[in-house]
Order: structure tokens, then sequence, then C-alpha cells
């Protein structure tokens, strides 16, 4: 009854069989050359896109621990110049302080130096002068007793002329 | 009750059909089964033009397909899990994409409306008793043998993930966790239960069938019933004309509609059939 009640739809082996063979054919069609290759594409963007993320997930990682070390790096250089610089302003000033200490020694010792050779050069210009004064009162005196004088008076005369410079 | 005209006129070649239609190698052509042919070169040719170089960066065919098989995987993965998708995708994918096909297939201009019958002038039928082009769906053929194919794998992948025995169990076995002298008492009511099961899992096939067929073969009855309003209320030549131009444009809407549920509903059935004896095992 039931085969009766298809075929009065018009259903019968041969076109069955047509169907059918036409139905799996679109299904392994479908299959083999549709889902199967765009599934296998779409897995493997998908496993792509993981890896690109966690790739991603790494290299920030690394770019924060790069940061981290840079930062390190960056305030170790900060403290070692602020140290240098530091060290060579002490350097510096203690130079500095030296130089001055050493420039101030020298610059007394030229002064004592300069006073020194001031006060032998006025004592020899005094003596110069002292012996010229004598040679000179001996003269004068000569010429005014109109004698030549014996080597005892000028002698005395010398010595009188000198103490009363001295004096 | 007697069937309309146009059921036997798409069952069997009538006596309008040429000869060498009906008495020739070409007999187990019929038009249903040439549309369905068609449609098949139809799949075959975008499915290579799509496919043929698949790329990582897809181009605008690969990406359509794409943009197709995903959205299904992803909405059959929902309701199936990752097992038993990466097995029955291929074939539900097949039953929406092939019933969609050719159910739109049946809205092109002259698919039904072009063929023999009686002439009414020159060109012209007053009735078309066998259409050249009738969609694949529109014949029970074709809806029994994918609802034959569904039910065939639908079997051999509950056998394969189940097995028979739980099978069995589950059609018969007393649901509950039932113990005690109140189990005995149940047997038998779940026997009943599990040879009513075993008659709606007999009748799927039907079910499935009949629906897809009444649903396309009564749109396809009314679209040229629609085309041939005219005729039917014996108006002036020009009138007809006019009015099977006019006329059944809402009913291409329902039927673009239809045609997209009918898949639908296809599909999901099957869907839910494997989910049912199959998706226990999974969780």
């Amino acid at each position: 009854m039931f085969i009766e009640i298809l075929s009065k739809f018009g259903v019968d082996w041969p076109h069955f069989i047509a169907q059918l063979v036409l139905f799996l054919i679109v299904y392994f069609v479908l299959n083999k050359y549709a889902f199967a290759p765009l599934l296998k594409i779409l897995e493997e963007r998908r496993k792509r896109i993981e890896e690109g993320q966690l790739n991603a997930e790494k290299i920030k990682m690394q770019l924060a621990e790069a940061e981290l070390r840079y930062q390190e790096v960056l305030r170790k250089a900060n403290d070692d110049a602020h140290h240098l610089v530091e060290e060579s302003r002490k350097n510096n000033e203690a130079f500095s302080q030296r130089e001055m200490e050493r420039a101030m020694k020298e610059s007394a010792a030229i002064v004592e130096r300069a006073r020194h050779e001031i006060t032998s050069e006025r004592n020899r210009m005094v003596d110069e002068v002292k012996r010229e004064m004598v040679s000179l009162v001996v003269r004068t005196t000569a010429q005014v007793a109109g004698k030549i004088l014996s080597p005892e008076d000028q002698k005395r005369l010398s010595e009188e002329a000198s103490k009363e410079l001295s004096s | 009750m007697p069937f309309p005209h146009i059921l036997i006129a798409s069952a069997e070649l009538s006596a309008e059909t040429p000869e060498f239609l009906t008495n020739s190698f070409l007999s187990w052509l019929t038009n249903s089964i040439l549309v369905t042919a068609l449609v098949l070169g139809g799949i075959v040719w975008m499915v290579r033009s799509c496919t043929r170089k698949i790329e990582l960066i897809p181009g605008s065919g690969q990406n359509f397909l794409e943009a197709l098989v995903e959205g299904f995987y992803g909405a059959v993965e929902g309701i199936l899990g990752d097992k038993m998708t990466k097995r029955s995708f291929g074939l539900l994918g097949t039953l929406f994409i092939f019933i969609l096909i050719s159910n739109w297939f049946g809205l092109l201009p002259g698919v039904g409306s072009i063929g023999w019958g009686v002439k009414d002038g020159f060109l012209s039928l007053s009735t078309l008793q066998t259409p050249l082009l009738r969609p694949g769906t529109a014949d029970m053929n074709m809806t029994i043998a994918m609802s034959v194919v569904s039910m065939v794998l639908w079997f051999y992948w509950t056998m394969q993930v189940t097995g028979p025995v739980a099978f069995i169990k589950e059609l018969f076995g007393v649901k509950g966790g039932m113990t005690g002298p109140i189990l005995f008492l149940l047997v038998p009511l779940f026997l009943f239960v599990g040879v009513l099961e075993v008659v709606s899992i007999l009748v799927r096939p039907v079910s499935l069938s009949l629906r897809l067929y009444g649903n396309i073969f009564a749109g396809e009855n009314m679209l040229a019933t629609m085309i041939n309003i005219g005729h039917l209320f014996h108006c002036p030549q020009w009138l007809t004309s006019v009015l099977s131009c006019i006329v059944p444009v809402p009913f291409y809407f329902l039927e673009l509609l239809i045609g997209f549920l009918q898949a639908m509903v296809f599909t999901l059935l099957v869907l839910v059939y494997l989910q049912l004896s199959t998706t226990h095992e999974e969780h």
C-alpha cells in the first residue's frame, strides 16, 4: 500500500536511483572540493591567528622586559654619570684649592724675593752713594785746603765722612 | 479525491509530451532529473571556481564560500559538538546548499511555466501539462533520496558513537534511574514507549520527504496558477498577459522565503535527530 501511494506521487525505482546518485555526487563534490579544503584553510587560519596572538603576547612581554632593562640601564647610567660629575667636581675643587695654595705660595715667595732684592739693591746703592760722598768729601777737602792729602789723611777723612753719613 | 492535473503531469509524462521524451533512451530523464543535473553542474562550477586556488588570504569567491561554511559550521557545532560536527557537517552542508539552490532554481523564469500542454494559440498553452523544467525538490524521488541518505547516515553515525547496545537501551530502557519493584512496573511502559520511538524513527524519512516535497510542489502549483490566472477567469489575451506578469510577483517573494525556510527545516531536523541520538554520549 505504501509503495502504491508513493507511485501515485511519481516515485519509482529508476528515477529514485537517478536522483539518489545525483544527490550523492553533489554530496561527494561539496565534501571533497568545498567543505574539506575550506575547513582545512579555516583551521589553518585559526591556528595562525592563535600563533600570532601568542607571538604578540610574547613580544609584548619581551618589550616590557626590554623597557624594564632599558629603564634599569638608564637609571644606572644616570647614577654613574651623577657619580662621575660629583667626583670630578670634588677633584676639580681639590685641584683648584691646591693650585690656589700653590699660586699663593709662589706669589708670596716672589714678593719675598722681590723685597729681598729691593733691600739689597737699596743697600748697594746707599753704599755706592756713601762711597761717592766720601770720595767727594776727600776731593773737596783737598781742593779747599790746597794741598795734596796724604794717604793717612785721606783714610781719616773717609772714616769721618762715613761716620757722619751713617749717623 | 483525485490529484490535481498538474500533479499527474509532474509525476508522469502526459500524452502531450513529445514522443522523443517518452519512447526513447531518454525516457529515464524527467524534467526534475534534468534540473537536478543542472543544479549539480552549477554547484560543481561554483565550487571549482571558488576553491581552485585556495589561499590563506581569500579572493571574493573563496571569501563568500568561507563565510557560508564558517557560519553554518559554527551553528552546527553549537548544537552537535565538535566531534559529531566533524563527521556530519558534509551531509548537513550539502543538504542545506543543495535544497536551497534547488528550491530557488524553481523561481527562475520559465521553470515550471514552459513546457507541453493544451495549445491555445501561437506559443501559448491554456493548460500546462508537462513543464520542461521542474525543481528537483518538487519531485518526491529526490526528497525521498535525500531522506534515505540522511537516515542511513544518521543510523551509521549513531551506531558509531553510541553502539547498538546503548542505542537499544536508550530506546527501550527505563529512564529516570528507577530501582526496586517500581522498575518492574515501568518496564512494559518503557517498552511500549520504545516501540513508539521506533515507529517515529521509521516515519522520519517519510515526514522529511513529504514536508519538503509538499511545500515546494505546492509553491510551484501556486505560481503556475497565478501565472495562468487570466485563463482561469477567461480574460482577454492582453489582460491575461498583463496579469501573468503582475499577479505572481508577491508570490515569488513568498516562495523565496519558503525555499530558504524549507532548506533550513530539512537540515535542522536531520541535525536534531543526530543531536538526540548522539550528544548524550559526548557530554
